[in-house]
């Protein structure tokens, strides 16, 4: 009973505990942010508006090499920029937390090595910006393609698959603490991730036995909950029953690890 | 009976060292203690009431950083129970949450969160902060256009704005130069007056025994001794004394320079300044004298000009011996002396040493201009002049003390 009350507990805090942390710390998150677009954007002619444009550069590169070069076209299905821009604007949410994920220490130790910095704060900082302008996005974009109820769903994706993917986030931030190639490496396995998940191609596209091998991405059950609930087709359950069970698998030991690492990052870094 | 505002029951913090980094990685999954362990603080207990001023003295390595770490919240304890009833401000590495991009207005609200300032507390302080560090115009440009000093005054401002009930200061009184390092000064002082409690941390065992109502003494991570500054000071002092003895003695470096008057460039303006210092030996100008013990008359001159808006200095000479420690001293305050000026806010004064009493060595003569509480050191002219003492007679030791023999 007590093992059960107590593997509650750190499910709850795995939650709460990084997720909590800008309502606990409101003032300073909002601050981190501000630094942030302050590093990412100073001394640019566009400044603040970077956050924003890039994805949108980034989506408009993919639409014209898939759709306009390649010249791929939807099979009776819904077209394929508004299956291309459903499927990537969470993907290139979901790339770029995990690729930030991995240098989380080692960017914020000037502030914990010197101050009493609350630690805990350090996930929500990068699930901000992200979560912020991607979820925007997705909104704007979907409203405009699919009309306003289905925007209204979009509501939900990015702050739905940034929770699953926190995990993620604590595992790539433990490794790239201690394994500094994880960081180099981490985009080249995401760009390889996500030319083997169907968001620039549908899933009908693949062979018949890469589609029987699809399950084991996680991703490319995200991409079937995402398309089915804004187009109002169907949402496979067993997809979403996957992508469940593999973020309760994994919240435990990435919160477990997370939270043993904080004890020695001041020391280390 | 003051309430206890910070207590530490049994707390020590270990640096942990791994034979191998990945043996780090290994207890981190395993949970299985994998490392050696480095105690930088063994496991002390102490209480601190509330507007007490505790001294923090001990050679390097001692554990003095470790223990202002602790308690500023930038180290975790890894035994004992630490609680602190009230917001720390430490003023350890000034501006070291700065980020360079951002203007100086949202590195105070950056840097006052980091503090645990709502924004709303932040607003209240802001045009305080603003005002102390006296750098309205620049608060909206990036703090990478900044000077150090700008810096400075804008990272000290904020520690000292945040309201804290506990102040931690690392080795200075004041920071900056010239003004501001006096109004920083101040700034402390008007902490200790409100009754603020201060960990003040310092080689400088004179100041720790001038501010302080407790000190602690560290050694290798302990405390070797705690109490009344003179008692705990003495000690430290005997301590450090025996350690210079041990090593082999140093030969004090030269007067530097050839000119018998040290004239003293004038840096600062707006704060009191040394002109010039120089030193006779019965009256003959140099800046190496050889003297016989207890026979000569040394004068130390000293020209100063004072600050118009600030109350009158006082000025110490320090006489250190060949190892670098004090031998001994004369301060106008301390004698109860009060300096004067003339229109130009200048003025001079003549330390008399009649029979110089020191027997054979080599000593270096020091001055300083202090404020009028004799703490905040304005100006300091070291290797003023150096003094190699004779002596004919068979007198051992530093000193020849004025004695008399009564036959019965």
């Amino acid at each position: 009973m007590n093992l059960l009350l107590r593997l509650g507990r750190l499910c709850f805090d795995s939650v709460c505990v990084p997720l909590g942390a800008p309502l606990r710390h409101a003032s300073l998150v909002r601050m981190l942010v501000k630094r942030e677009i302050a590093a990412r954007t100073s001394g640019t002619l566009l400044g603040k508006l970077w956050p924003l444009v890039q994805p949108g550069l980034q989506v408009l590169g993919f639409w014209f090499m898939f759709a306009v070069v390649y010249d791929m076209r939807s099979r009776g299905g819904p077209s394929f920029l508004q299956y291309l821009l459903l499927g990537m604007l969470p993907w290139l949410c979901l790339s770029e937390v995990l690729s930030r994920s991995t240098g989380l220490f080692r960017e914020f130790s000037v502030l914990f090595a010197r101050s009493p910095f609350p630690l805990e704060v350090l996930p929500s900082v990068v699930l901000v910006i992200p979560g912020i302008v991607y979820s925007t996005a997705l909104v704007l974009t979907t409203g405009w393609m699919l009309g306003v109820v289905a925007a209204l769903k979009a509501v939900l994706v990015i702050p739905l698959l940034l929770l699953w993917c926190l995990p993620l986030l604590l595992l790539c931030a433990v490794i790239g603490l201690f394994v500094r190639d994880f960081g180099q490496i981490l985009p080249f396995l995401l760009t390889l991730l996500m030319y083997v998940t169907p968001i620039l191609y549908f899933p009908d596209m693949l062979p018949e036995r890469a589609r029987a091998w699809m399950w084991l991405n996680p991703l490319a059950d995200w991409m079937a909950v995402i398309h089915g609930a804004l187009t109002d087709t169907v949402v496979p359950i067993n997809s979403v029953f996957r992508l469940a069970g593999l973020w309760l698998l994994l919240l435990l030991p990435g919160w477990l690890l997370y939270r043993r690492t904080l004890l020695h990052v001041r020391e280390l870094l | 009976m003051p309430e206890t505002i910070i207590r530490l029951d049994g707390v020590s913090k270990s640096y942990r060292s791994y034979a191998r980094d990945i043996d780090r990685v290994l207890e981190i999954i395993t949970g299985k203690s994998r490392h050696q362990s480095f105690n930088a603080l063994e496991p002390l207990s102490l209480s601190v009431a509330s507007g007490e001023v505790i001294g923090v003295v001990g050679k390097n390595g001692a554990g003095k950083s470790t223990l202002l770490k602790l308690l500023a919240g930038t180290l975790q304890t890894s035994t004992g129970s630490l609680s602190i009833h009230g917001r720390v401000s430490a003023i350890l590495e000034l501006g070291a949450s700065f980020h360079p991009e951002m203007s100086g207005h949202d590195n105070v609200y950056l840097t006052c969160a980091i503090q645990g300032l709502t924004r709303s507390e932040t607003d209240a302080a802001y045009a305080a902060i603003v005002d102390f560090a006296g750098i309205p115009d620049f608060m909206q440009r990036a703090v990478k256009t900044y000077s150090s000093g700008m810096l400075m005054r804008l990272a000290f401002s904020i520690a000292t704005h945040v309201n804290p009930d506990i102040l931690i200061i690392d080795e200075a009184l004041s920071v900056g130069d010239g003004v501001f390092a006096r109004r920083s000064f101040d700034r402390i002082m008007e902490f200790r007056k409100a009754g603020k409690t201060i960990f003040f941390c310092s080689h400088s065992l004179y100041q720790v025994e001038a501010l302080c109502d407790r000190v602690l003494w560290l050694d290798q991570g302990r405390i070797k001794s705690q109490g009344a500054p003179a008692r705990v000071i003495t000690g430290y002092s005997e301590f450090l004394q025996q350690q210079a003895a041990i090593l082999a003695p140093a030969e004090p470096a030269a007067a530097s320079g050839a000119a018998p008057v040290v004239a003293v460039a004038t840096t600062h303006a707006g704060v009191p300044q040394v002109l010039n210092v120089s030193v006779r030996v019965d009256g003959r100008l140099a800046k190496v004298h050889t003297l016989q013990s207890c026979q000569n008359l040394v004068e130390v001159d000293i020209k100063f000009r004072a600050a118009a808006n600030l109350p009158m200095p006082s000025i110490g000479v320090v006489i250190l011996g060949g190892d670098g420690r004090y031998i001994a001293s004369a301060g106008t305050l301390n004698d109860g002396i009060t300096l004067h000026t003339g229109s130009d806010h200048s003025g001079s004064i003549t330390l008399r040493f009649p029979d110089f009493p020191l027997l054979k060595g080599c000593y270096v003569l020091e001055v300083y201009l202090l404020c009028e509480q004799g703490l905040h050191i304005y100006e300091r002219v070291r290797q003023v002049a150096e003094l190699n003492v004779e002596q004919h007679s068979l007198e051992l030791g530093i000193v020849s003390l004025a004695h008399h023999w009564l036959a019965h």
